[in-house]
């Protein structure tokens, strides 16, 4: 799924400091599921920033609502008949969320509360980390399962580099060093041969590199 | 005398492009060079233009400074990042080039490593923010510099837009003098009225604006042109008079020279000639 982070309170309420009235508009997906932009997220900020432009003397009239997805015309289409009460919609989705709303009612100012991370799974509760980088090009099995696009933090094909040591990534200690983990793991299953295979650099137009990316299902188009 | 004293003088600046070659054989680019030395301002290396792998312009351009020539090194952000850029940059004003020209640079797909990564990591304004912090000293991470370049730097302008189009291109012409752009180098025009629209609302003088000639290396060129590139305007009449020409060789050549005569006497302070692989022919341009 996707990850995000809540944005600082700060920037929210820069981003809101004119209005008087906003909706704060939650999404039941991704952002559901990793906390931070469900209807409990929406409840939070909504009473957090009410407070502040309380103490301010100027209070804001934070309206809540969560769409069932805010990347899907569908549902966005749910707001056909409020969007425009308001003098700005505060979206928790992700960076989809608040460009399909754009889309959808171009009149109105869409802003986003939280910052698009990654795609990535919890690996503890209140944990996530990234898995997958998106390139498009999916390489996962030649390396037992695991992503070094998405997981070196070079993105090297041939890895570990000079910077691995006792397992972990010369760009912080926290970062768990991937190719250490692939090379254990070729060794441990007796298959070290695979990593004298030479992989060609690889194609990154799958990738954002041959620009903004689309997926067309022949079989759904109408 | 240097490029900005030039303009600043406002003695007609002739620049020429000049592609680096696609190899390591640099004879060609310099018996060139070195034939068209004393007839241009200096000479405009471009950085891989169309995304097509060549000799880097840095080394090209020192190559062409140790000949003798005044160069204007292009630079684009596709193919490196900030720390490569200024760099890059720094090698470039120690190794005796003193004028940048920032560019866009064409998307990968255009060039000849269609699966390369973009990099991107900053865009021709931030770029021009850092060439004045470079020259003030430090570099984008505010880190004092062992000694400052004094760069002259530029950036390039389209003359064939019209409508908001060209309102947008003007405000980023407006951004980059904030910069301390100092002259602007036009995207190909082949008559001067391809010129008016920008010159109503710009003094092309005091802005240092620089028009590209464009050879036309054949009929089918132009209309490949005409017909595809809705930018660049391009008469028909210019095509008539191309196909009719008995020698049409000697007629582009004609034209280019006419084209860069019709700008000097319009009170433009330069213009750039672009010879699209017809670098052989310059001396007989440049007359």
């Amino acid at each position: 799924m996707i990850i995000a982070d809540r944005k600082p309170l700060e920037e929210i309420q820069e981003m809101v400091e004119n209005c008087e009235k906003i909706l704060l508009l939650g999404c039941k997906g991704c952002v559901t599921v990793c906390n931070v932009g469900g209807l409990k997220e929406v409840q939070v900020l909504a009473s957090t920033l009410r407070i502040a432009r309380k103490k301010e003397g100027h209070p804001l009239d934070v309206e809540e609502k969560v769409l069932e997805r805010q990347c899907d015309p569908e549902y966005v289409e749910q707001l056909r008949d409020s969007y425009d009460q308001y003098d700005a919609v505060l979206s928790m989705a992700c960076g989809v969320g608040p460009q399909f709303l754009s889309e959808a009612y171009p009149d109105q100012r869409f802003f986003p509360a939280v910052n698009t991370k990654f795609m990535g799974g919890a690996v503890q509760h209140g944990i996530w980390e990234e898995r997958c980088a998106g390139c498009g090009t999916c390489v996962i099995h030649f390396y037992d399962g695991m992503c070094p696009i998405a997981r070196c933090s070079k993105s090297l094909l041939h890895g570990p580099c000079g910077g691995s040591a006792d397992g972990k990534c010369e760009v912080s200690r926290d970062i768990e060093c991937i190719w250490d983990k692939i090379v254990r793991k070729k060794m441990e299953q007796n298959r070290l041969e695979d990593l004298r295979i030479l992989r060609a650099a690889k194609d990154w137009r799958t990738a954002r590199d041959g620009g903004p990316r689309r997926s067309i299902r022949e079989e759904l188009v109408k | 005398m240097h490029l900005k004293n030039r303009l600043d003088v406002g003695e007609f600046a002739v620049l020429v492009e000049m592609a680096p070659p696609k190899g390591i054989d640099i004879s060609r680019m310099v018996f060139i060079a070195e034939k068209i030395r004393s007839k241009v301002a200096a000479v405009v290396v471009p950085d891989m233009t169309a995304a097509v792998m060549r000799m880097s312009p840095l080394g090209a351009a020192m190559i062409l400074q140790s000949k003798g020539l005044e160069t204007v090194m292009q630079v684009c952000c596709r193919d490196r990042n900030r720390l490569a850029l200024q760099g890059d940059l720094l090698a470039a004003y120690a190794g005796g080039i003193s004028n940048v020209m920032i560019v866009d640079g064409q998307d990968l797909a255009f060039g000849d490593h269609h699966q390369a990564k973009a990099v991107d990591d900053i865009d021709g304004l931030q770029l021009a923010e850092a060439l004045g912090g470079l020259c003030a000293g430090k570099d984008m991470a505010g880190t004092e510099l062992l000694g400052a370049p004094a760069f002259f730097f530029g950036a390039e302008i389209n003359p064939g837009l019209q409508g908001s189009e060209l309102e947008r291109e003007l405000e980023k012409l407006s951004r980059f003098r904030e910069a301390g752009a100092g002259f602007f180098i036009t995207t190909p025009i082949f008559d001067l009225a391809a010129m008016e629209n920008l010159a109503d609302k710009v003094d092309v003088r005091e802005a240092n604006l620089i028009p590209t000639v464009m050879m036309l290396k054949s009929v089918g060129m132009a209309r490949y042109i005409q017909r595809n590139m809705p930018h660049f305007h391009l008469s028909d009449e210019l095509i008539r008079r191309l196909q009719k020409a008995p020698d049409k060789v000697k007629e582009a050549i004609q034209v280019a020279r006419e084209t860069l005569g019709a700008l000097r006497e319009a009170g433009f302070k330069g213009a750039m000639l672009a010879p699209m692989g017809w670098e052989q022919k310059l001396p007989e341009v440049l007359v």
